[in-house]
């Protein structure tokens, strides 16, 4: 019996109990795992990728629970904290107790970035009224009780979260200003030129962005937001509908820029995350931006503790996407199963052919598939292109999984998505091949990155059917095309072109498909002597299948009878 | 009307000039109608074929029902029994020397091996009372446990899904034609423009109101039924990449749910499961499942819509999920089955009229082939074998002891993989050593086949019932020949779960024989005292009475009773057709059959149909570098599955008369493939060649092929035969393949 001790009952960590008891074969026997969850929240796992769709008002915040742990090895304490982790007991300490772990998972994911800005914190008891994070349930619920009133929103930070709580309020019917510090919007997805593409779209959707600025202070009156002020490049005017700076003292700045105020009374900040690591460095362990992992995901310091998520930081870095988290937890739990079961068989090395066993007469049984109950281990998109990144190390679990950096964003009428390679702040490589294709009067801008033969990133920016194009191929590897430029488009559907008339038809042209008759077997049936659709039905079949080709038998029989007139007339007996 | 044969006794055909038999068309499940009026001509045809107004067909026909009286005359037509000889061939022999082997041969290996050791492989395109025959002596004269059939490569998760969901399997639980009054029709992996043309006309009402959705990798005959791409004028076609069906119907549930389009008080009152349901489609945001599927988010908020609009409970004029095996086949396809129906219930569309979940059966007798028994883990009337009620009923009907009943044996796949398959050294776990094949040319149908070759060649004794040489009775060591559909009397069940009959127009050739014969001679010959009647009517009879009470219940039916109700004009009953008058009010009147069943409670326990949260895992055999694109199988026009019929018939084959590989201009300028040249292709299996041909109506990531043939281009040799742990079909649709010009063939510029 293996105890588990997995901290945090959110997107991963609910998510990586399922896929451990799922792959844990048998529910006793010394392989066994008992696998205990600690949520500080006291609410079922939801999905938190849905909350700006929540804000947005195109998703029921009823509807947003996850699936939790179905399974009789997994306990799930919700609104229990965990305290501390106790490494030398090796036991996890919450309010009400401790829970003795042989493994412990962190899985605390992060906390919403709240800047230290004059008037956002320097209130006793916490934020002003009116401004919000967007990170929890409870968070959205509020904004999505303050934009009935609110007026102004400004929402501050133009990443992927900003912008998609920008579009959403802003269908809501409130005026949004959007505030961003760096140069163009989506800054690390998107290169300058792309950023400007999503900035003329997001003022087609009512959305005024102030890109470069500096959010100087939060105006706030009696407890509540009424208003921000912004520095702002000089000359700066913002991208939007209406663009009116609030009345208040501009051009007071220094030489290159000045302040612009915003009337605002509701404030969002999507100012990026700070990894919920206090657990991990309280216990001693290595933490930088998050808790430091290897590429098997364990505590350099600890190979009882594993981090997984938003709270701990491979080697290749924290995305902060659920792609990565939920990948984690899919190899985290194919690693501690095999690790379990070997070690139950007495034996140190992985069970060979666990996954591909097809021995002869036995049926071939697939790991986390249950026939009844189906398990919840939902895998993404790449367990698809399940192979590592990098050649994996015998007797490491698994390394990162290649494509799990795809960035779709979430909001009607913007359709962007970037993989791989893209942004401003990329690495210039000569090994890379980078072709465009940018059309901003129609807001479209794709790029492509090409490197030996395969995508290694791209920018796709209003062309749905490329973006997702696009996607297959780099998530999946498949080569590009001999000129990459094939892949700016969606290679065009040539349906033949309906011909003006029979004349042009040619003869080999399929007329009935259920029965294989061309132009050229009508007409000739036609010199044979039928005079009508029935005539050449029954001498061709055509139109007796589906009847789908009447009309055009038709069209060509009163072809031929125009054509050939004395042949028709014949026929009539006139 | 004119009176044909009703029960026309074995051996005796109808005199020349006689009235054209009513029967319908060999080939698949639409079962179009068709007559055939017996000619003198000795030149011509023995038949002349003409279609009957049928409610599947209404009086079209395809190009294969047209010339299906071509096979009647196939040139090769096996008229003896063949022995193989001393010297590896196969010889004409007596039928009486011929069963003498096949009956010492079963002895020999069960005496040595065991009762198991000696399996039977059926199809879905025999009669009813056949594939009874088939499973009752099975059962009952060999007593293994090891039967299965080719359905099990069909229709076996769209069984087991439905079964699930529904307690009860009939493809299209509703008329095929009610999908004429629908608002929306959604096609999951289903070719029907080519493989059941004339069905397409069910459809002429969707389409005129803009609801026809083809969810397909190739944009085929049917998905272009959709209209134009660019107005999208008649409905949409999404083209997930291969292998993401599933995602397509998560994420479609998930904008169901989250945008408040359920069906609620249908949920509440019809369902159990749905909480666990709605909180799996969570995970699938369109955004998400558009980086999996391929298919962009909005594009799939679309159809999500339009499916609600037309649903019941929003005022719409009905909606229809309908699966084909472009999903079921597949290592999810139980799963996909299993969301397709998720979604219809959570619209409410089960089990309402104008509404509903169907799959489309495939084979000729797809669905009363696994119904009757000739499935692994069943008994007649979709019986479960380990149920100890259906056995005791059975074997009643049977005259046995429950007790010498066999339990649940190998599904297809895995029963094909152990064939001659060495023991243990415990002396367990070997595999069978004989293989009786009935309706099946597994050569070319099995998934991974040259290993199924290598399988065949291995076993002790192979017999093989078949009308011509196929591939698979060319491995025999003995061959009987059978009769075929005009023929024969018996009776078929359409993909609408309507039994129909199946009449004889002609005398078999030479000394070829049913089935039903066989399987009695065979009885005797093995000692069994079991009856095995040999009047398909009386055999029917049987069947109707051992279905009673089971789940497809024909115990209300006959011969005479279908002929009675064809001859006042009805075409065919639908199952469920108990015994005796459907309420006390109507003493005396039959049961008039089943056109919908679920209208008032699902055949499961509590009447409520299950919802099952399923995930997608994807491909088995996924891309990899050395096999960075999906391989896709599927059927033309001209063909039906194997091609052992259409293959013999010039029309069809001059039509197309070899396998060929569909690549997209963009992949063969990168590949050097150029259009018409010959293409190799290496899976894990092994290797084919085919000729390619360029279309922009396939992915780029996408190659597709045929699958009617056998040799060098045969792609089963090289499809994965890893299977659906649910239902054990297997992965046909999918697989990764990596694509190369075939060696001499002229480079192509681009």
């Amino acid at each position: 019996m293996t105890r588990v001790v997995v901290v945090g009952n959110g997107m991963v960590g609910s998510r990586f109990a399922s896929d451990l008891v799922a792959r844990c074969g048998t529910a006793a026997g010394p392989s066994a795992v008992e696998v205990t969850v600690l949520g500080a929240e006291e609410y079922e796992p939801y999905n938190r990728v849905l909350l700006s769709e929540v804000v947005a008002g195109k998703v029921d915040v009823a509807a947003i629970g996850l699936p939790g742990a179905d399974d009789t090895r997994v306990t799930v304490r919700r609104g229990t904290e965990a305290i501390a982790i106790d490494r030398s007991a090796r036991r996890v300490v919450t309010g009400e107790g401790a829970h003795p772990y042989d493994v412990v998972v962190l899985a605390t994911g992060a906390a919403a970035r709240v800047p230290d800005l004059p008037g956002l914190t320097d209130l006793p008891g916490g934020l002003p009224r009116g401004a919000h994070a967007l990170r929890t349930l409870d968070d959205a619920r509020e904004i999505v009780a303050a934009s009935v009133n609110a007026r102004h929103a400004v929402v501050v930070g133009a990443g992927v979260l900003g912008i998609e709580v920008a579009c959403g309020l802003a269908r809501r019917g409130v005026a949004v200003s959007l505030v961003h510090g760096g140069a163009s919007v989506m800054d690390r997805q998107l290169d300058r030129v792309a950023g400007g593409v999503v900035a003329r779209s997001l003022a087609g959707l009512g959305v005024r962005t102030w890109t470069g600025a500096r959010t100087e202070r939060i105006v706030v009156e009696s407890g509540s937001v009424r208003g921000v002020t912004l520095r702002v490049p000089d000359g700066g005017a913002p991208a939007g509908p209406s663009a009116r700076p609030g009345g208040g003292a501009a051009g007071a700045g220094d030489d290159a820029t000045r302040l612009v105020d915003l009337e605002a009374d509701l404030l969002v900040l999507a100012c990026g995350t700070v990894p919920e690591a206090g657990l991990a460095r309280a216990a001693g362990l290595a933490v930088d931006r998050g808790v430091v992992v290897g590429h098997d995901l364990a505590s350099t310091d600890d190979a009882r503790v594993f981090a997984i998520g938003d709270c701990a930081q491979p080697p290749e870095g924290g995305t902060g996407l659920i792609a990565q988290g939920w990948d984690q937890s899919r190899r985290l739990a194919e690693h501690l199963a095999e690790r379990f079961a070997a070690a139950a068989d007495g034996r140190g090395a992985r069970r060979p052919g666990a996954a591909q066993g097809a021995a002869p007469g036995r049926p071939r049984v697939r790991l986390g598939v249950d026939a009844d109950r189906p398990s919840m281990a939902l895998r993404l998109a790449m367990n698809v292109v399940a192979r590592p990144a990098v050649p994996a190390d015998p007797g490491v679990g698994a390394r990162a999984t290649a494509g799990t950096d795809v960035v779709r964003v979430k909001a009607a009428g913007l359709e962007i998505v970037t993989m791989g390679v893209c942004g401003e702040r990329r690495a210039p490589d000569p090994a890379h091949r980078s072709v465009t294709l940018s059309d901003p009067a129609s807001g479209r801008h794709v790029e492509v990155v090409v490197a030996d033969g395969l995508l290694v990133g791209a920018t796709c920016v209003g062309a749905p059917d490329v973006g997702a194009d696009l996607t297959a191929t780099y998530t999946r590897r498949v080569p590009v095309p001999a000129d990459p430029a094939h892949l700016l488009l969606r290679p065009v559907a040539q349906a033949p072109a309906p011909a003006s008339s029979p004349t042009h038809m040619p003869d080999r042209t399929t007329v009935c498909t259920c029965n294989g008759v061309t132009k050229g077997d009508v007409v000739g049936c036609w010199h044979d002597g039928a005079r009508s659709v029935d005539d050449v039905a029954r001498a061709t079949r055509a139109t007796t299948g589906c009847g789908g080709c009447k009309e055009v038998v038709c069209g060509l029989v009163d072809w031929l009878a125009k054509a050939d007139p004395d042949q028709a007339r014949v026929a009539l007996g006139a | 009307m004119a009176t044909a044969t009703t029960t026309a006794a074995p051996g005796r055909s109808e005199a020349p000039g006689a009235a054209p038999a009513r029967t319908h068309c060999p080939y698949c499940a639409l079962q179009c109608g068709m007559s055939l009026a017996p000619r003198d001509d000795a030149s011509a045809l023995p038949v002349e074929v003409s279609p009957r107004d049928f409610p599947t067909n209404r009086g079209g026909l395809c190009q294969k029902g047209w010339t299906s009286a071509t096979v009647l005359r196939a040139t090769d037509r096996i008229t003896t029994p063949l022995l193989r000889g001393a010297d590896g061939e196969l010889h004409p022999a007596s039928w009486d020397a011929a069963l003498d082997v096949v009956a010492s041969g079963i002895a020999r290996v069960r005496s040595e091996h065991g009762r198991d050791a000696v399996a039977v492989f059926g199809g879905g395109g025999l009669t009813n009372e056949k594939a009874y025959a088939l499973g009752k002596f099975a059962r009952t004269v060999l007593r293994t446990a090891n039967i299965d059939y080719n359905g099990r490569f069909c229709m076996a998760s769209a069984a087991a899904g439905a079964n699930r969901a529904f307690g009860a399997d009939r493809g299209l639980p509703f008329p095929l034609a009610d999908l004429g009054g629908a608002d929306a029709v959604l096609l999951l992996g289903s070719n029907l423009a080519e493989t059941m043309p004339p069905s397409v006309q069910h459809l002429a009402g969707v389409r005129s109101r803009g609801g026809l959705v083809v969810v397909d990798p190739r944009r085929s005959a049917t998905a272009a039924l959709t209209g134009d791409p660019e107005d999208q004028g008649e409905g949409l076609h999404l083209q997930p990449v291969p292998g993401t069906d599933l995602v397509v119907l998560l994420a479609l549930l998930h904008v169901v749910v989250v945008e408040g389009l359920v069906d609620e008080a249908y949920v509440a009152a019809r369902t159990t499961g749905f909480d666990d349901v709605r909180r799996s489609v969570m995970a699938w945001w369109p955004e998400r499942a558009e980086t999996v599927c391929g298919v962009p988010a909005e594009r799939l908020r679309h159809v999500a819509r339009l499916l609600a609009a037309a649903s019941p409970s929003r005022g719409g004029g009905g909606a229809y999920l309908l699966t084909g095996r472009g999903v079921e086949q597949s290592t999810q396809g139980t799963a996909t089955v299993t969301a397709t129906v998720n979604l219809a219930l959570a619209l409410g569309l089960p089990g309402r009229v104008g509404s509903g979940y169907g799959a489309i059966t495939g084979q000729g007798n797809g669905q009363g082939g696994r119904e009757h028994g000739q499935k692994a883990d069943q008994l007649p009337g979709y019986r479960r074998i380990d149920d100890p009620a259906a056995r005791a009923h059975v074997a009643a009907v049977w005259g046995v002891d429950p007790e010498t009943i066999p339990g649940p044996g190998m599904p297809a796949v895995t029963l094909l993989r152990s064939l001659a398959a060495p023991a243990s050294p415990d002396g367990t776990g070997g595999g069978p050593r004989a293989l009786l094949v009935h309706g099946s040319n597994v050569v070319v149908s099995a998934p991974n086949a040259d290993r199924v070759v290598d399988g065949l060649r291995a076993l002790d004794l192979l017999v093989v019932c078949d009308l011509v040489p196929s591939e698979t009775a060319l491995l025999a060591d003995v061959v009987l020949p059978v009769t075929q559909w005009a023929e024969e009397e018996g009776t078929m069940t359409s993909l609408e779960g309507r039994v129909i009959r199946r009449r004889r127009a002609l005398d078999p050739p030479g000394e070829a024989r049913s089935e039903l014969w066989i399987l009695a001679e065979l009885a005797r010959r093995l000692g069994s005292d079991v009856a095995f009647p040999t009047d398909p009517a009386v055999v029917f009879d049987e069947l109707a009475r051992a279905s009673a009470g089971g789940v497809a219940d024909y115990s209300g039916l006959s011969h005479a009773r279908l002929d009675a109700d064809e001859d006042d004009g009805g075409p065919g009953l639908f199952w469920p057709v108990p015994a005796g008058a459907p309420d006390a009010g109507q003493a005396g009147a039959p049961h008039p059959g089943t056109p919908r069943m679920f209208l008032d409670r699902f055949a499961t326990p509590d009447g409520r149909a299950r919802m099952v949260a399923v995930d997608h895992v994807g491909p088995s055999d996924d891309v990899r570098p050395d096999a960075p694109l999906y391989l896709v199988t599927g059927r033309v026009l001209q063909h039906y599955q194997s091609g052992a019929q259409t293959r013999r018939v010039p029309e069809l084959d001059r039509l197309v008369p070899a396998p060929f590989v569909e690549l997209h201009p963009v992949l063969g300028l990168r590949l050097g493939v150029g259009d018409g040249d010959r293409a190799r292709l290496t899976t894990r299996r092994g290797e084919i060649e085919a000729v390619a041909r360029w279309t922009d109506r396939i992915r780029p990531d996408t190659v597709f092929i045929p699958f009617h043939w056998s040799g060098e281009g045969s792609v089963n040799r090289v499809t994965t035969d890893a299977t659906d742990p649910v239902s054990g079909m297997p992965e046909f649709k999918v697989c990764a393949v990596d694509v190369r010009r075939a060696a001499g063939t002229q480079e192509v510029v681009a």
